[in-house]
């Protein structure tokens, strides 16, 4: 055991590897959206669509949900040009990442719209509850209590999920650290860096979302 | 395309090919089980440790909740690179294979740390009570009183984790593990095209995968604690 730590060669590239973190931010979150949009038309269909609708997005789910992030995001970076269809990495990974969310969040969402009752619909009813009236007072308030833990938790592995962006060469936070780590070749300093702010972004936005879901659906949650 | 993709077909599905992507299949197979099962096991201590009181043990406490609270937060990619290049810093002379395993063993420990005491802390607080008063000491408490009411709890999670790492571990290819997504890149690189390649790869995955899948929604609702 003869490695001596220099981490003061990395200082100089943190505020660096930090934009990195803005990208992968970037990904998470629109990947989340993208993600949030297929999920809500995913889960309206396997409630209320029937027959082919249903079976093709069932198709969706559980190939989505079965096979690896990783190599969906390959087939979709390697195999579509073959067809004619050219993706950059960043599109790429944004496109595996949001189909792969899509996957996820219609299952999340599905199980967020089941959760309401059939009883309290019709307690609404008797109230002479008009259907906006029903949604917003009634469907709405029950399911964003029920859907943002699992939600803000998917969100997180999100987050950790962007970096596979790296193997493709989209320069966000891991793929930064590759870089770095080929310029200055201290590469055990260069990850544990990484890895802290890692740390730090997802122990950041876990405690917002947790701080955002007591402030708008009472929801408890923790941080830790 | 369609065309191109036919008559590689033969050429594609040889024996040597079949034999290399179930040997690969193997070793993802026995990246994860090896993996999931040694991190079952330290991650259950690292759960049981937490139950410890007094003053004597906080020091324990903190690093061990330290220790689930990052390795929960750092990805596997560069989980993976860090240990890599720690084995590679202190001139430890190891396999890939083993750097992977290691990886995933730790991880894996993080996340059933958490799922185990989840199923700790789903023991009602009055069982608790009862093992205290019975003067029982800790193994007798968790052996007679909790783990037979936590079970339940704890193995439908653990189950869905271990599935998901199955897929996890398709980053292990990144350090050179030749296991079923290396495999899919070798085959691309010597110039299959990458539909069939990659194709390959994802329905192998998924034919693993979803057999398990389903049977841990099986498990998950034959266990579920009735609410009677």
């Amino acid at each position: 055991m003869n490695y001596t730590i220099h981490f003061n060669l990395i200082w100089k590239y943190v505020p660096d590897l930090l934009q990195g973190a803005v990208l992968s931010f970037q990904i998470a979150i629109l990947a989340f959206l993208g993600g949030m949009i297929i999920g809500l038309v995913g889960a309206s269909i396997k409630i209320f669509g029937g027959g082919v609708l249903r079976g093709a997005v069932h198709a969706y789910v559980s190939f989505f949900m079965n096979t690896p992030q990783l190599v969906q995001i390959y087939f979709f970076f390697f195999a579509l040009p073959q067809a004619g269809i050219l993706l950059s990495p960043y599109q790429a990974v944004l496109v595996g990442m949001t189909l792969n969310a899509g996957a996820y969040l219609t299952e999340i969402q599905r199980a967020g719209f089941l959760s309401v009752h059939k009883a309290e619909l019709e307690a609404a009813e008797t109230l002479g509850m008009s259907l906006p009236q029903t949604i917003w007072y009634v469907i709405f308030p029950h399911i964003c209590k029920v859907l943002f833990p699992p939600l803000s938790n998917h969100y997180i592995i999100m987050t950790l999920g962007t970096s596979m962006a790296a193997i493709f060469g989209v320069e966000e936070l891991t793929g930064r650290a590759f870089n770095v780590n080929a310029i200055t070749f201290r590469s055990i300093e260069v990850f544990i860096v990484t890895a802290g702010i890692y740390v730090g972004i997802t122990i950041l936005a876990s405690a917002i979302l947790v701080f955002a879901g007591r402030w708008l659906f009472r929801v408890k949650g923790k941080v830790f | 395309m369609i065309e191109g993709l036919w008559e590689e077909i033969p050429r594609f599905f040889t024996y040597y090919n079949w034999v290399f992507l179930l040997e690969a299949t193997g070793r993802t197979l026995v990246l994860t089980g090896i993996g999931c099962l040694v991190g079952f096991a330290f991650g259950f201590y690292l759960a049981v440790a937490r139950l410890y009181r007094g003053r004597v043990f906080l020091p324990l406490k903190v690093i061990i909740i330290f220790y689930v609270e990052i390795f929960r937060r750092v990805p596997f990619l560069v989980t993976l690179m860090l240990i890599f290049f720690f084995c590679q810093g202190v001139q430890l002379d190891v396999s890939v294979f083993t750097v992977a395993l290691i990886t995933v063993c730790l991880i894996a420990a993080a996340y059933t740390a958490e799922i185990v005491r989840a199923g700790f802390e789903s023991v009602q607080h009055t069982q608790w009570e009862a093992t205290e008063v019975m003067n029982f000491t800790l193994v007798q408490k968790l052996h007679l009183v909790v783990i037979p009411q936590a079970w339940k709890v704890i193995l439908p999670p653990a189950f869905s984790f271990f599935i998901a790492f199955i897929k996890d571990t398709a980053l292990a290819s990144q350090i050179g593990v030749v296991e079923l997504t290396y495999v899919g890149k070798v085959f691309n690189n010597k110039g299959f095209s990458a539909v069939l390649a990659f194709g390959t790869i994802l329905i192998l995955y998924y034919l693993i995968s979803y057999p398990l899948a389903r049977f841990g929604a099986w498990m998950e609702k034959k266990l579920a604690v009735s609410k009677h």
